[in-house]
C-alpha cells in the first residue's frame, strides 16, 4: 500500500535524480570540540575525520558531511537542527 | 565549581554548586517557555530551526512543516530531562559551599549536552554574537553566563571524550 508516498509533497521523484549534499557551516557558538563530537556520534566518523571536516568547517566556513539522495540529506540536516549545528542541502553539482 | 565525570558504566556524575544549578534551571525554565510560545519572528527561534535551503524559501518552508514540531518537541524534551536531572540531584550539606550532585545516564547526557547548546544559541542571538569575533557585552551578566555555559557545555564534551568514558555513538 502507498507507504512510499511519504513526504513526496509535490516533488518530482526520480532514481535518476542528482545527488544532494548535507553541508554544515561555521558559527561562532558551537564549540570544535562538540562539532566533532557530533560528526563521530552522528555520522560515525573516526576522530580524525571528524576533526578533518570539523577544522574545514571552522577555517572554510562550510564543509560537506555527506551526500546521496535528498531525502536522505534532509533526516541529517534535521539530526543537525537537533544537535544545534547549522546545516543546509544544496545539489551536489551545484 | 562545576564539573563532569564520565564513568566507567556511561553515566556521568555532574558537580554543582547549588546556586549554579539554580541558574541553569531559570534559564530552561526561559527555554522551555520560548520554544512552547514558537514566535516564529524570534531570531532565537530562526536560529533554533534555521532554513535548510538557503536560496529556496519555498523549500525551507516545506522542510519547516516537515520538521519544525519535531525538532520544537525535542528541545522541549531535552530541557524537561535536564531539569528532572536538576530535580532529583542530591544536595551536599557543607555549609558554605553546597554542592548539589547529578548522576546522568546516556540519554540525559544528550538532553544536557544539547540543550546547553540550545541555551547558548538562544543567548548568543540576544548578545548579538553572529560572527566569529564577535565577543558580546564582556562583563555584561548575559554575556557571562554565556561565556560559562560555553565551559560547561566544553567540560561535559571533554568528559565524554576521556579514553574510558561511554560513547553514546
Amino acid at each position: 500500500m502507498p507507504q512510499t508516498i511519504e513526504r513526496t509533497g509535490l516533488r518530482e521523484k526520480s532514481a535518476f535524480d542528482t545527488p544532494w549534499n548535507t553541508v554544515v557551516w561555521n558559527d561562532p557558538v558551537n564549540l570544535m570540540n562538540y562539532v566533532s563530537y557530533v560528526f563521530r556520534s552522528y555520522f560515525g566518523f573516526s576522530r580524525e575525520e571528524a576533526d578533518r571536516r570539523m577544522l574545514q568547517v571552522h577555517n572554510n566556513g562550510h564543509a560537506v558531511v555527506a551526500t546521496g539522495p535528498r531525502e536522505e540529506m534532509e533526516r541529517h540536516v534535521e539530526a543537525m537542527h537537533d544537535y544545534g549545528l547549522l546545516a543546509t542541502i544544496v545539489r551536489a553539482d551545484s | 565549581m562545576s564539573s563532569f565525570t564520565a564513568e566507567p558504566d556511561g553515566t556521568v556524575t555532574a558537580r554543582f554548586d547549588v546556586a549554579e544549578i539554580a541558574l541553569i534551571a531559570e534559564l530552561s525554565t526561559q527555554l522551555t517557555e520560548l520554544l512552547a510560545n514558537r514566535s516564529d519572528d524570534d531570531p532565537a527561534l530562526q536560529r533554533l530551526l534555521p532554513d535548510a535551503y538557503p536560496d529556496d524559501a519555498a523549500a525551507s518552508a516545506e522542510f519547516r512543516r516537515f520538521t519544525a514540531d519535531g525538532l520544537v518537541e525535542r528541545k522541549l524534551a531535552n530541557a524537561s530531562a535536564l531539569l528532572s536531572s536538576i530535580g532529583s540531584a542530591t544536595a551536599g550539606h557543607g555549609p558554605a559551599n553546597s554542592v548539589a550532585t547529578l548522576h546522568l545516564d546516556p540519554s540525559a547526557v544528550q538532553a544536557w549536552l544539547r540543550s546547553i547548546g540550545d541555551l547558548r544559541l538562544t543567548l548568543a542571538t540576544r548578545l548579538g554574537i553572529e560572527q566569529d569575533g564577535d565577543e558580546g557585552s564582556p562583563g555584561e551578566p548575559l554575556s557571562d553566563l554565556y561565556d560559562w555555559l560555553g565551559y560547561l557545555q566544553g567540560s561535559l564534551v571533554d568528559a565524554l571524550d576521556t579514553p574510558d568514558a561511554g560513547d553514546a555513538a
